[in-house]
């Protein structure tokens, strides 16, 4: 049977504008999106979609910690700074006789001169399988390695981890181009400033901090969900009378070897009833560096619901809608020829209206 | 395309941006398996409910309705699939017939398959020859969307009840026209109540010469050339002027009845021995009165004379129409409430009067804003007891409302130009020969000169046609002050 050849090659429209950011790995997502997608051809397609968790949030085991109940009351700091936000999404899109599809998306979002801007990586849709989901990814990784640490290394992944860990990937390149890039700004990431976990290694986190410091940015990671506790409490949850927005510290915090925080975790409410997020600041930076980012931070962004608006649109750009699901199904039907089949749910098969009750709700 | 749902007889249909339908257009939905295919005419088209459409929308407005403006790096070209998805369009459907071994019938019982039926867009042409609206006295109402021609057949309008309505300026007279000068042309016998005096120049072209009509077209003006002399007038044609149109008691008729058959023994219909006739009449002077009233409205309508030589033989002139194919055209267009209602009680009496006596075969009525001159029981004598004689009327207007439903109901064509207003369009769905939602969302959006052809001329199959242009003198614009500073 004849197959479309694809040409493994950036198109025209893969056009970085900052020249001085090395593209190898995003041409490499390229590559490995269209090679992955040649070998599915004229399969059955079970459509599935489901999204994926990026655990970038990993909290294995914290020692005992403390938080200091003397809030760290916060001013806005109205002189002109660059915010700027990255996330990246991941969704499988169905299974195949032999694998699952994914899709790939990261956004890089900027406040310039009062208004949004954004740099939206992907859909990438890669074709997974027991068989090619080590090359894929390490394909990608080596791609990375080769332009910072010069290093090779091989991962055996798992086919289920696999998609997280191509969007962390992405993600990590979008934080290291946006680290490299600004200037004086803040750079939010989603999730916490955790190394040490697969996703995650310490070297390639601290080298994006390391460079963000180089260019005078400070990092800063929102978690929107946390399992810190103490006394049995969300640290997001304590009680604090304090209208204004403020921090609260955490003291003691120590995660087990081999993972480790990059940066000095705070309890932040950034506006008055809001919610409250944990809150990763670059350690390294010293501590009224920090205070004087977050200040500037609360004077340059919006913040409804004490979530900056960077961020939550880094989020909103990369996630895939249902509409888009769909075009990405329709994509792959036209172009690998793929029939749509759809498998008997066991659980409905087997239990009737008492497989998966939820779903008949 | 692809076939989404069916309810009773509305089909839903998925279409694609690459795939133009409009509303209107007929699609044969053709389920080679089962070997039949519907036929199905687009009456609305909407936007595909897409899942995730309005999240889409929503991201791109997230501060305060400012767009977020931004670079797309999509290597694999998804973008172009994610609009093609967004701006799906769902296509609501009616069906119209069944097609099975080329014959049509007005079923929609039978259910295609979803996955294999193929529609396609169906053809105004293909549709009119299987349909077979076509014949031997064909009249072409003007062009379709695809650029085909309607042309309907004269005969659908004989011995029918057509309507021809729309809100104004979308061209209805002009139809009304079209379809006059071509049963003339077919050497029919056509009276025309022109209220406006707009068919009074059908017999020259725009550029004022005389056309192929010139002869055919008898513009009569009541009071000008358009007198009768009360011996040319039968009793019972002159009591339904003074009963109907002037509203004269029984009583008093019956006197007037004596009167009149008393002149009449003497040879002295006159209009002024009836008026002596009336002031010299032993009777109640209440009836007295009301006579010489009626009398003297007679009198002043200048529509009755004395001088025989005078007065028009409204005969003649149907007859002369009858022979060669001819329009009578009763020029209204300045006459007074009371005296337009006596002229058109007078014309009909005497309409009625040749058709009964098998005079006249048939003639075709053209009767414009017929509410302002016709009496209230007319309206079903029209459409019942006249229809029998031989007069097939074609009511023109742009209130719909004063038609009566239960003409609606008997109407066999309606030609249906653009309205905007619910409750015009509430009116007209009433017809029995079409439905309401076709009436409501395809003729509220219908540009102007464009009407919507329902019923027998074209099969039952609605079309949308733009009435072609008629090279007449057209005397019914409107009169604008500021037309010359323009």
């Amino acid at each position: 049977m004849v197959i479309e050849q694809y040409t493994i090659a950036a198109t025209p429209k893969y056009n970085f504008p900052q020249p001085n950011i090395d593209t190898a790995l995003p041409q490499r997502f390229i590559e490995q999106s269209i090679n992955s997608l040649k070998y599915v051809q004229n399969q059955p397609f079970q459509l599935n979609q489901q999204p994926f968790q990026q655990a970038t949030n990993m909290e294995l085991n914290p020692q005992t910690f403390q938080l200091r109940m003397q809030p760290i009351i916060l001013k806005p700091n109205h002189e002109e700074t660059q915010i700027a936000a990255c996330d990246t999404s991941t969704l499988k899109i169905g299974e195949t006789s032999t694998g699952m599809l994914i899709a790939v998306r990261g956004a890089n979002v900027w406040k310039q001169n009062k208004s949004y801007k954004y740099t939206r990586l992907g859909p990438f849709i890669f074709h997974i399988t027991e068989e090619n989901k080590s090359e894929v990814y390490n394909m990608l990784e080596r791609a990375y390695f080769t332009s910072t640490h010069k290093q090779s290394h091989l991962y055996f992944v798992n086919l289920l981890q696999s998609p997280t860990r191509i969007a962390s990937l992405l993600e990590r390149w979008l934080q290291a181009t946006l680290a490299k890039t600004m200037n004086d700004g803040v750079v939010l990431f989603d999730g916490s400033l955790t190394a040490g976990i697969p996703d995650t290694p310490i070297e390639r986190l601290k080298e994006i901090l390391m460079n963000a410091r180089k260019c005078g940015n400070v990092v800063m990671a929102f978690s929107k969900i946390t399992s810190l506790r103490i006394n049995g409490y969300l640290i997001t949850d304590m009680p604090l009378q304090q209208r204004n927005p403020h921090l609260l510290e955490t003291i003691g915090l120590r995660p087990k070897p081999p993972i480790v925080l990059l940066g000095d975790v705070y309890v932040a409410r950034l506006s008055h009833g809001s919610y409250a997020f944990r809150l990763d600041i670059d350690k390294e930076n010293s501590n009224d560096q920090r205070i004087e980012a977050v200040g500037r931070l609360l004077g340059n962004d919006i913040l409804t619901q004490g979530y900056p608006e960077t961020l939550r649109l880094a989020h909103i750009l990369c996630t895939f809608t249902a509409n888009e699901v769909i075009a990405m199904q329709h994509f792959i039907a036209r172009k690998c020829g793929l029939k749509i089949i759809n498998r008997p749910d066991m659980h409905r098969l087997l239990f009737g209206p008492f497989g998966r009750g939820e779903s008949y709700s | 395309m692809k076939l989404y749902k069916k309810e009773g007889n509305i089909l839903q249909i998925l279409s694609f941006p690459n795939e133009t339908v409009e509303k209107g257009d007929y699609l044969l939905v053709e389920d080679a398996e089962a070997g039949k295919a519907l036929i199905a005419q687009v009456i609305d088209v909407q936007f595909a409910s897409i899942p995730g459409v309005l999240e889409e929308l929503l991201r791109s407005l997230p501060d305060g309705g400012e767009l977020v403006h931004g670079e797309d790096f999509d290597p694999l070209e998804i973008a172009p699939h994610i609009t093609f998805i967004q701006d799906a369009s769902l296509l609501v459907c009616k069906i119209r017939a069944t097609l099975e071994n080329e014959n049509l019938s007005p079923s929609s019982s039978w259910l295609p398959s979803r996955s294999q039926s193929t529609i396609k867009k169906l053809a105004i042409p293909t549709l009119l020859k299987l349909a077979k609206v076509e014949g031997k006295l064909p009249i072409v109402l003007g062009g379709t969307k695809d650029s085909s021609f309607l042309t309907i057949d004269a005969s659908c309008l004989d011995g029918r009840l057509n309507i021809i309505t729309g809100k104004k300026e979308t061209g209805k007279s002009h139809l009304s026209k079209l379809l006059m000068v071509n049963l003339v042309g077919y050497k029919a016998t056509v009276a025309v109540f022109d209220l406006n005096g707009e068919y009074v120049s059908l017999g020259m072209t725009s550029d004022g010469k005389r056309n192929a009509y010139y002869d055919k077209i008898h513009v009569l003006a009541p009071g000008q050339n358009f007198k009768v002399a009360l011996k040319q007038v039968n009793l019972h044609v002159l009591l339904g002027i003074l009963i109907h149109a002037l509203h004269l008691p029984g009583t008093s008729a019956r006197e007037f009845r004596r009167i009149w058959q008393s002149l009449k023994e003497r040879d002295m219909l006159t209009l002024h021995e009836l008026g002596e006739a009336i002031r010299n009449w032993n009777c109640n002077q209440h009836v007295r009165d009301a006579l010489s009233s009626r009398y003297h409205a007679l009198v002043n309508s200048g529509f009755f004379t004395d001088i025989v030589a005078e007065a028009t033989l409204l005969e003649d002139c149907l007859f002369k129409a009858q022979e060669h194919g001819g329009a009578v055209i009763v020029n209204l267009r300045n006459t007074s409430t009371i005296d337009r209602q006596i002229v058109v009680e007078y014309v009909l009496g005497k309409l009625v009067e040749q058709l009964t006596s098998w005079k006249l075969k048939a003639t075709f009525l053209f009767a414009e804003e017929a509410h302002l001159y016709l009496r209230e029981t007319y309206w079903d004598d029209i459409v019942t007891r006249m229809r029998h004689f031989g007069i097939f009327t074609t009511f023109i207007t742009n209130q719909p409302d004063t038609i009566k439903e239960n003409i609606y109901r008997q109407a066999d064509n309606i030609f249906l130009f653009n309205f905007t207003n619910e409750h015009d369009l509430d009116v007209v769905s009433r017809a029995a020969r079409v439905d309401a939602e076709t009436v409501r969302l395809i003729a509220r959006d219908l540009p102007p000169h464009h009407c919507l052809t329902l019923g027998r001329v074209v099969k039952d199959f609605p079309i949308v046609v733009k009435v072609k242009a008629l090279d007449v003198r057209t005397m019914g614009e409107t009169r604008l002050f500021f037309k010359d500073t323009n």
